[in-house]
């Protein structure tokens, strides 16, 4: 156990030191990577731990975004404000929603979460604080490194936070309420208590990697900050590290990042087909994530892929 | 009040074409229990090839709905007999997200074959219009809504009448039961999927005939469909189309009187409300 956390803390330093010798492409690059991770490992809390697929997480991003950019380009405050202001307004968000939308299952959350994205964007292209369609400008900076040390931070603290909860009660009744709901309930696990928690967990990460992307930038508009193509790809790279573990998704999001990016730079309209391709080839080969299958190929070999393929057949 | 009656005419004509669009979703969720996120790129794939069909071949758009839904039917019974069907019974976020993952590359290869550019399709007779009264029917809409409803009677009938309309309800209602009578459930589910993708390709065609094309539509079709599908009831067609036209009447409203950008912001309020109201109904009949 202690040797886990020693190889943690060593690849979170290397990863720190990234700046000091990489070039600057490199480090636009690992924030961009870095907020990624963080997004899915946040979906991980509730779509991971629980089994309630959001596909709108990105209405907390850009409610992240949006207090963020208003507090620092309409008042003048400073980022950690703009930061407290948009993580609390997603926080309040994900209470007042998570009530009633929690009590959806399977296709009707994922739909629901969906919608509320739509709706909290339709509603901002309204709002003449928020810019409307123009969107806002925030002030100027160019200090690559900060944000990329920033996104780092995010990234640690919330695999901290979901390996924690991995080990605590908490995360155990969200495991429960996967496997079965009912029974979870009869055991007295308080279901909708757990739940609206862990969207709110997930909606305060999330709306912390919008604020920080929105400062990275300095320029906010509905398109970007509700975009949904985030929601699509913050579902995709944890389902494709291993929904439910603790290192799966921020494994899953690092590298579908690097080879998106790989191929963006190569062949610049591949990137979109490869999300794509990636994510059907991996939920009928290996429909457990990367974390899995790198466990069970070491103990049955290459079968492995081919029992997935056969084991849901009608 | 003659505003007021031509907004509700618009309405009840895109109306039944949304209904269309969701009869092939909800006929699919409702036997296969999957949400079919390839929908929308299904129907843009059917407003593609009538839009070819009568560009290149020179086949009037009518005529060539049928064409589309032969082709698309033939994608669709593939699709499900090779792709769906290996992750039948995986839990129903596998299904999301690989239909989601088809829906994806379908539309970057129309991108790459059709280019981004809007296409519509447009026959001489396009322009012509009927006035009844004050009210104007645009005439290739009032066809298409025709059709749709068309369609929709036709696969009533199908599905409560023929033997193998029989054998798809009963795979829904029973599989087991289903198998014990001699039904095959790869065939009937395959055939399913192919029906529901060949009302899309029916959809994307009239589609073609009243909006724009492009490889992106099915985008905000899909959740459009969606909501529909649950409006209506998934396996009762006629139901389906009511809620089609609940929603286009909806939306003209909301755009003629509220503000045009909120008209996709209504159809999720709508859902929002309608599964947040009726979440106990929907629980004890799923």
């Amino acid at each position: 156990m202690t040797l886990r956390w020693l190889a943690a803390a060593l690849a979170c330093a290397a990863l720190a030191a990234v700046p000091l010798i990489a070039p600057s492409a490199f480090r636009q690059f690992g924030t961009e990577a870095l907020l990624l991770a963080s997004l899915a490992q946040a979906w991980n809390i509730l779509g991971g731990y629980a089994g309630y697929p959001s596909f709108g997480n990105s209405a907390f991003y850009g409610l992240g975004t949006y207090g963020t950019a208003v507090m620092m380009a309409r008042f003048h405050q400073p980022f950690a404000v703009g930061l407290a202001c948009g993580a609390s307004l997603a926080v309040a968000c994900a209470c007042a929603v998570g009530v009633p939308i929690l009590r959806l299952r399977g296709p009707y959350f994922a739909i629901v979460t969906l919608g509320l994205s739509a709706m909290l964007a339709a509603i901002v292209r309204n709002l003449a604080i928020a810019g409307r369609n123009i969107g806002l400008i925030l002030p100027l900076t160019r200090k690559d490194t900060l944000f990329y040390e920033l996104a780092l931070g995010l990234l640690v603290a919330a695999t901290a936070t979901v390996a924690l909860l991995a080990q605590s009660r908490f995360g155990a009744g969200l495991v429960a309420i996967r496997e079965n709901e009912e029974a979870a309930a009869v055991m007295g696990v308080a279901t909708t208590r757990y739940k609206v928690a862990a969207l709110s967990l997930a909606a305060l990460i999330t709306a912390i990697a919008g604020g920080i992307h929105a400062y990275w930038i300095t320029f906010v508009d509905p398109a970007s900050a509700f975009d949904g193509s985030l929601n699509v790809k913050m579902v995709i790279m944890a389902v494709f590290g291993g929904p439910g573990t603790v290192l799966g998704p921020v494994v899953g999001a690092l590298l579908l990042s690097g080879i998106s990016e790989v191929l963006a730079s190569t062949i610049s309209t591949m990137a979109s087909l490869f999300y794509g391709v990636v994510i059907v080839v991996a939920v009928l080969f290996m429909p457990k994530g990367l974390w899995d299958a790198g466990r069970e190929l070491r103990r049955r070999g290459l079968p492995y892929f081919g029992e997935n393929l056969r084991r849901y057949r009608l | 009040m003659a505003l007021f009656v031509q907004i509700v005419v618009n309405g009840v004509l895109v109306g039944g074409l949304y209904g269309l669009m969701a009869l092939g979703m909800g006929l699919v969720w409702g036997v296969l229990n999957i949400v079919n996120l390839t929908h929308g790129a299904l129907i843009m794939l059917g407003g593609y090839t009538v839009y070819y069909l009568y560009v290149r071949a020179g086949l009037d758009p009518f005529a060539a709905l049928p064409v589309a839904m032969l082709g698309l039917f033939g994608l669709g019974y593939v699709l499900q007999r090779f792709v769906l069907g290996s992750i039948a019974r995986s839990p129903l976020l596998n299904t999301l997200l690989v239909t989601f993952g088809l829906e994806v590359v379908a539309t970057y290869l129309a991108q790459l074959a059709f280019s981004a550019d809007l296409r519509t399709i447009n026959p001489p007779y396009a322009g012509q219009r009927l006035a009844i009264g004050g009210v104007v029917v645009p005439l290739v809409p009032a066809a298409a809504f025709g059709a749709a409803l068309l369609l929709a009677f036709g696969l009533w009938i199908a599905l409560g009448h023929t033997r193998t309309g029989r054998a798809i309800r009963a795979s829904a209602q029973n599989l087991g039961a289903a198998r014990l009578y001699g039904v095959n459930p790869r065939r009937i589910f395959a055939l399913t999927f192919g029906t529901g993708a060949a009302l899309a390709g029916a959809a994307g065609g009239l589609y073609g005939l009243v909006a724009q094309l492009n490889p992106y539509m099915g985008n905000s079709l899909t959740p459009k469909s969606f909501v529909i599908a649950i409006l209506g009831g998934l396996d009762r067609p006629l139901g389906v189309i009511a809620g089609g036209l609940a929603l286009g009447v909806a939306e003209a409203l909301t755009g003629a009187y509220l503000a045009s950008t909120y008209v996709d912001a209504i159809s999720f309020g709508l859902l929002v409300l309608l599964l947040v109201a009726r979440t106990s109904r929907l629980i004890r009949s799923a």
